[in-house]
């Protein structure tokens, strides 16, 4: 299997399902599509019809959109558990899922996601803090009803700990205000091998977004060697 | 189980479990809470904080399982009743299928922010802007190379979870009179043509709430 995604500094949609895979050992090749320049846009295509990264390629099969690359791991390797075994856990797992697929318009836009920022606090607009509020109520939540066999949302790894990685990123890059329960929990995240490798491999890239810098002509990041 | 939706006229998201319910013979009973105006009144939240702590339709509610967002519970349905087959049965085409349904969960936000579904509005013509007409070029590649793949007449063949996550971007090319192709012409007539279809838009017609938000024509509110 091979997974196409974009700059490990900057794509979010990218890092959902290649942490998953990295976290439950399944083997894959990695291509990485640097965004927003010259032929980008086409190199895309030429693996997938929706244009965006990331996109799993099994044999003949192209899978885009990270929740059904995601729904389609789960089929083929039942046993890296992506979703609750328990129905009721499942069903859980996959509306908070799903809610983060399409929902937290304004933290996402306001804190766009990027290793190498300096952690530093960013005033937000309500919208955004209410954003924050709905996130921590997901996670305690999830925590509290079904976390207790691990540190995850659902005790052990799974596809909803992928889904919310991003945002993860985006409450340590823009030191946003936690509870101790969701600091525990984005530490259990941030403690992952395979968060440290997408980490590493985010610090050493040297392709700059300009639209997602917010200090662009200035781009503040850390130095390659802080991961 | 019971199905808690928004008004019929206006809520695209309450339509979609809705639609496959109904049109694949699901049992359920539907509670419709009304949005009310202004959006986000304080009787709608408090109506529907007892059945969901995101506050938005849909919820599904089977026993004591509360599934709320349209993809979890065409997921929940789709585990709870294989036989109504709401993915199609080859991991291939099931890929597919559900690549299609989350590119619709998440995308297309210029045309549904200018073309709102309002099932009342008769068919009267809107300009869009360019990011819109994108999102409806992007539409009919995905609905022309479904059909062209699987043969239809719905998007995988046999009506299922993907044809119900598209019905309200069918809704909005109709409204809005957008000009689309022929291919793209005959699936939204499939679509219309089912009975739960016409059920789903005789209840939103019955309707009398207003929400000024979803009313592109605004101040003016367009009436068959």
């Amino acid at each position: 299997m091979k997974l196409v995604i974009g700059n490990k500094n900057y794509s979010s949609w990218s890092f959902r399902p290649w942490i998953a895979m990295k976290a439950t050992d399944i083997p894959f090749d990695e291509e990485v599509i640097s965004l927003y320049v010259d032929g980008s846009r086409e190199q895309i295509l030429k693996h997938s019809p929706g244009g965006k990264v990331p996109i799993l390629i099994d044999g003949d099969t192209h899978v885009w959109e990270s929740l059904a690359i995601l729904e389609y791991l789960a089929e083929k390797f039942p046993s890296a558990g992506f979703w609750p075994t328990d129905t009721k856990a499942r069903a859980h797992a996959r509306a908070i899922s799903t809610e983060m697929h399409a929902g937290f318009a304004a933290l996402r836009e306001e804190c766009g996601m990027s290793f190498w920022r300096p952690p530093a606090k960013r005033t937000l607009s309500a919208a955004a803090q209410a954003n924050v509020a709905r996130v921590q109520e997901i996670w305690t939540d999830a925590r509290a009803k079904y976390g207790a066999r691990g540190p995850f949302l659902f005790g052990k790894f799974s596809a909803a700990d992928a889904m919310y990685a991003p945002v993860v990123q985006r409450f340590i890059a823009y030191e946003i205000d936690v509870t101790a329960t969701v600091k525990a929990y984005m530490q259990a995240m941030t403690a992952l091998p395979a968060w440290a490798e997408w980490r590493r491999g985010a610090l050493r890239e040297t392709w700059v977004i300009p639209k997602f810098e917010y200090d662009w002509p200035q781009v503040k990041r850390l130095p390659a060697e802080a991961a | 189980m019971k199905l808690v939706i928004g008004n019929k006229n206006y809520s695209s998201w309450s339509l979609r479990p809705w639609i496959a319910m109904t049109a694949l013979g699901i049992p359920f009973e539907e509670i419709l809470i009304p949005f009310g105006t202004p959006l986000g009144n304080p009787d709608f939240k408090a109506r529907l904080a007892a059945y969901t702590p995101a506050g938005l339709v849909p919820v599904l509610i089977d026993g004591d399982v509360h599934v709320w967002e349209t993809l979890a519970i065409m997921e929940y349905l789709a585990e709870k009743l294989p036989g109504k087959q709401l993915w199609p049965a080859d991991a291939k085409v099931r890929a597919h299928a559900r690549a299609i349904s989350s590119e619709m969960h998440a995308g297309f936000s210029a045309l549904r922010g200018e073309c709102p579904v309002n099932f009342r509005r008769p068919v009267r013509t809107r300009d869009i802007s360019a990011a819109a007409q994108a999102n409806v070029k992007r539409v009919e590649e995905i609905w022309g190379d479904c059909r062209a793949k699987y043969s239809g007449p719905f998007l995988f063949g046999a009506f299922g979870a993907a044809d119900a996550m598209y019905a309200p971007m069918v809704a909005r090319l109709s409204i809005y009179g957008i000009a689309v192709g022929d291919q793209t012409h005959a699936y939204m007539e499939t679509m219309m043509a089912l009975p739960a279809w016409g059920e789903w838009r005789k209840g939103a017609l019955a309707e009398s709430w207003i929400v000024p938000e979803d009313e592109a024509d605004w101040p003016t509110v367009l009436t068959a």
